[in-house]
């Protein structure tokens, strides 16, 4: 999943300054299982901006809705009516459901509610750690299903490098050295002599830096 | 009045499916948890027109049911019946009557359990309702088969009168059969005839002596005799024989009046004994000697009196119809009691001769035929009959549940419908915990019923038990584990986060591989962590869902009328309060307007922020003490969601002292000092916090 982190309230606090009817927008899919913008969020935001624009003498109405998918243009557009009333949206959505809503809505301020922070697995409830980096080129055949893109710091095809240190990654000691988890597991499957096979320089335009990524399906567009 | 709906045994407490008049016990029992003691009462009384009745004699078959009982043991669910329905806001509930009588007129034959479910029932359904008792004394056997130790006279008094004072008409002495048929009731301008004459003739012992010798009783006269104030025979030691409830009833009084030895002669084992277990154990414990496997073969006399009772030991064979095993004599064992009297206890049967010229009876003659359990219906048109009349001796509840029966039937015949048998309940077999949910969960154990020492109890016939103390109730009532109110997924609303799946405490709720979440409503017991922490609030608990909690918010703050700072207080009801608690907070502090919840666990930070959107100064939160919480492993669950809380507000500008979190008191709801500190705080903001 992506996972998403609620922006600092003194943040959203000061880009919701001064909209006299704004809509906190939950999305209920990645963002919700954040814990950063799904439903229950929502009714938390919603009630402390309430609050702010109480305490600071600010005059205005803060509705509440979610949607299934911020990134759906179908469940975007089911906001149109309720949207209709409103000068602003917070939207709790990733970056991709923030811009839907911009896209579709061209005459509304579209405001982010959450930082967009990686694609993810969830270690147990309330931890999330990195674990893809949507390069479009996937390797992991080859480094034993654990990816260097991901998640070694200096995105090495060839590691470890010399800032391996017991397993941990000289950027930090909570960090493992995704190589050494590489060749331990190669270890493990028996399969060391992979290793002996070079990476050539990797190609990144499918990793976005050839520019903006499209993806189009022929067999299922309409 | 009864539900005529039909029961879908997935929607309902086991402890209500037990019940022959499917009390709605898991109501009550929450109310009482809630101290809303006088709601308890009406819920009960609404079904059960003799609730202090039940609350000492029923034999309870919800707790048998009861889901706690595969923990450790039920909730004792007899003694918090007894204990909603003795308090003082007894007084405050009033049946309505409707506005308009029927005109009909409906005769109960018969003033015990039944025929006054039955009239209760009937005078609600607007008909004139009389009841014909064959004995000076209403309340059948309730009043001259219960003794006064287990059932206070001046108890059964206040219900019955409760009952005729719905504007029932009473005519006492009047035995129908002999004096006035049944078809003279009809000529009389009755259109329909409840019989409920109950079981009180004894069966014989058919042993040599029985009919020589003075001394030899039925237990239905001994005890008749013992509840009207009589003592039928002086005695030193006597014998009772049979192991039913009212052979114990029989021994416990002869104790009480003065018996130095009370052997009870039982045929089987005690595992086989009818009588109820708790009715065995106060009798052993008052002194009653039992001799197990053992039956009479004659009753010696000297002087034409009792002196002594010739038995032999038995031995258990094989299964008899009953599924009892039965007992085999072993010769050569034979032995003799030195009595002076013997009780024959050994069943009851209907007196239906003096109506069996006008309905039909069973083989044995003893019985009224019915067309079927729930009808009523008897072989003569408008003539409906139940309760030990047509089942033989059974229990009071099951009397009431024919009452409430007859009501609704001759209330459909009466209308000119037709009589709906209600589809009973299905044999509901019962569900099993799995062990994980036993283990897992906190176990409490089972207040104890308050009893007379046994020397006190034998000086008279006071009543033994005593009502559980308003402390001891709510206890009692918080060991209840909400069957079927706990989590109900919304599937639209759900995105198969597995939050649930990882916060469960119980470890209840599963997943498919497509995500799909179950909850069993039978194992969840509503600890709402769920609930709270779901992301896309598709969970929610109907023991106090969030959209009541949130309107108790509301409704708390409308009702401030103080000028001062107004705190907000969420109370644990798993604390140790009272009432009295809770009104002397109001007193003392206007300021604090409480809502009561099952647990902390419940409280979510927009719930806190929702307080103070609506204009609380400060939000209290008193977590019930640790040795109280069913879930104390959702405890650091709840304080790091109340740190979140305080930042929150702390970003907000507000002082995060405004928001304190405190532990409950041994005693009481929460601890004045700490009152007083939240109030100093909100007026002067700034100050270090105490905790």
């Amino acid at each position: 999943m992506i996972t998403l982190e609620q922006k600092k309230f003194e943040e959203i606090e000061k880009m919701t300054k001064g909209y006299s009817r704004l809509l906190v927008l939950g999305c209920e899919t990645c963002s919700a299982m954040s814990f950063a913008g799904g439903q229950r969020q929502v009714e938390e935001l919603a009630s402390a901006i309430r609050m702010a624009q109480k305490t600071s003498g600010q005059e205005g109405e803060v509705l509440e809705d979610a949607i299934a998918r911020q990134c759906e243009p179908e469940f975007v557009d089911l906001i149109r009516d309720k949207l209709a009333g409103c000068d602003a949206v917070l939207s709790l959505a990733c970056g991709a459901g923030v811009q839907l809503l911009s896209e579709r809505f061209p005459d509304k301020v579209i405001l982010p509610g959450c930082n967009t922070t990686f694609l993810g697995v969830t270690e147990e409830l309330g931890v999330w750690s990195e674990r893809c980096a949507g390069c479009g080129n996937c390797i992991l055949d080859k480094t034993a299903g654990l990816c260097p893109i991901a998640r070694c710091s200096k995105q090495l095809l060839n590691g470890p490098c010399g800032g391996s240190m017991n397993g941990k990654c000289e950027i930090s000691k909570d960090v493992d050295c995704v190589w050494q988890l590489i060749i331990d597991r190669l270890a493990r499957l028996n399969r060391l002599e992979m290793l002996e096979e070079i990476f050539p320089v990797k190609d990144w335009s499918p990793a976005g830096h050839g520019g903006p990524r499209k993806m189009v399906r022929e067999d299922l567009k309409s | 009045m009864s539900d005529t709906s039909p029961i879908n045994p997935m929607a309902h407490p086991p402890c209500k499916l037990a019940c022959p008049i499917l009390t709605d016990v898991r109501e009550y029992v929450q109310l009482i948890a809630e101290r809303r003691f006088d709601e308890a009462f009406a819920t009960i009384r609404r079904q059960n027109p003799l609730p202090r009745v039940c609350g000492r004699i029923c034999t309870h078959p919800c707790e048998t049911a009861c889901k706690r009982g595969q923990i450790e043991e039920p909730i004792a669910i007899a003694a918090l019946k007894r204990f909603a329905s003795d308090g003082p806001w007894k007084n405050q509930y009033k049946p309505v009557l409707p506005d308009k009588p029927s005109g009909h007129k409906v005769a109960v034959i018969g003033s015990g359990p039944a025929g006054l479910a039955a009239a209760h029932d009937l005078a609600l359904l607007g008909h004139h309702v009389t009841i014909f008792e064959a004995l000076p004394v209403l309340g059948g056997m309730l009043r001259v088969g219960v003794p006064e130790y287990r059932l206070p006279k001046n108890v059964l008094d206040e219900e019955i009168q409760a009952i005729v004072d719905l504007g029932i008409e009473i005519k006492t002495g009047v035995r129908i059969g002999a004096q006035i048929k049944l078809s003279d009731l009809f000529e009389q301008g009755y259109k329909a005839v409840f019989v409920a004459i109950g079981a009180h003739k004894d069966r014989k012992l058919g042993i040599a002596g029985e009919d020589q010798f003075e001394g030899v009783i039925s237990a239905v006269s001994f005890l008749r005799a013992v509840n009207q104030g009589q003592n039928p025979k002086e005695t030193k030691k006597a014998a009772v024989i049979g192991g039913g409830n009212t052979a114990i009833d029989s021994a416990r009084c002869l104790l009480r009046m003065g018996a130095e030895s009370v052997h009870i002669v039982y045929r089987r084992s005690r595992d086989e004994m009818p009588a109820a277990q708790e009715e065995i154990e106060e009798a052993i414990h008052e002194g009653v000697q039992i001799a197990y496997l053992t039956s009479p073969l004659k009753i010696l006399g000297e002087d034409g009196k009792v002196s002594a009772l010739k038995c032999i030991k038995n031995e258990l064979g094989e299964p008899d119809a009953s599924g009892r095993r039965s007992p085999k004599p072993v010769p050569g064992t034979e032995f003799t009691l030195d009595v002076d009297m013997v009780i024959a206890a050994i069943g009851q049967a209907p007196d239906s001769s003096l109506v069996a010229d006008e309905l039909g009876l069973t083989e044995r003659r003893e019985r009224i035929i019915v067309e079927g359990p729930y009808t009523l219906v008897t072989t003569r048109p408008g003539v409906f009959a139940g309760g030990d009349a047509v089942t033989g001796p059974a229990t009071v509840v099951e009397a009431i549940s024919a009452g409430k029966r007859a009501a609704l039937s001759i209330d459909h015949y009466l209308k000119g419908e037709s009589i709906p048998a209600i589809e009973p309940a299905k044999d509901v077999e019962k569900v099993s915990l799995a062990r994980s949910v036993v283990e897992k969960t906190r176990k409490f154990p089972r207040c104890k019923k308050i009893s007379l020492p046994a020397d006190q109890r034998l000086r008279g016939f006071k009543e033994v038990e005593s009502v559980f103390s308003e402390d001891l109730a709510t206890k009692e009532a918080l060991r209840c584990l909400h069957c079927y109110l706990g989590a109900r997924i919304d599937a639209e609303k759900c995105v198969s986060c597995l939050t649930c799946v990882r916060v469960c405490p119980l470890g209840i709720p599963t997943t498919s591989k497509m995500g799909e979440i179950t909850i069993d409503p039978f194992a969840c017991q509503a600890c709402g962590v769920c609930a709270l922490e779901c992301p896309v609030r598709a969970i929610d608990i109907s023991l106090d869902p969030r959209t009541e909690i949130a309107q108790d918010i509301k409704k708390a703050m409308s009702t401030s009328q103080h000028s001062g700072p107004v705190i907000v207080g969420f109370f644990d009801l798993h604390g140790n309060f009272d009432s009295s608690d809770v009104e002397n907070l109001r007193q003392d502090y206007p300021h604090v307007l409480p809502v009561m919840v099952f647990g902390l666990r419940r409280i979510d930070t927009s719930d806190i922020l929702k307080a103070f959107e609506c204009g609380a100064d400060g939000v209290l939160l008193a977590r019930c003490p640790p040795e109280s919480d069913p879930f104390p492993e959702a405890t650091d669950r709840v304080k790091r969601r109340m740190a979140h809380a305080r930042a929150l507000v702390e970003a907000l500008g507000l002082d995060g002292g405004r928001l304190e979190i405190c532990d409950m008191p041994e005693q009481g709801l929460v601890q004045k000092e700490l009152i007083d500190g939240l109030i100093q705080r909100i007026k002067e903001p700034g100050q270090v916090r105490s905790e």
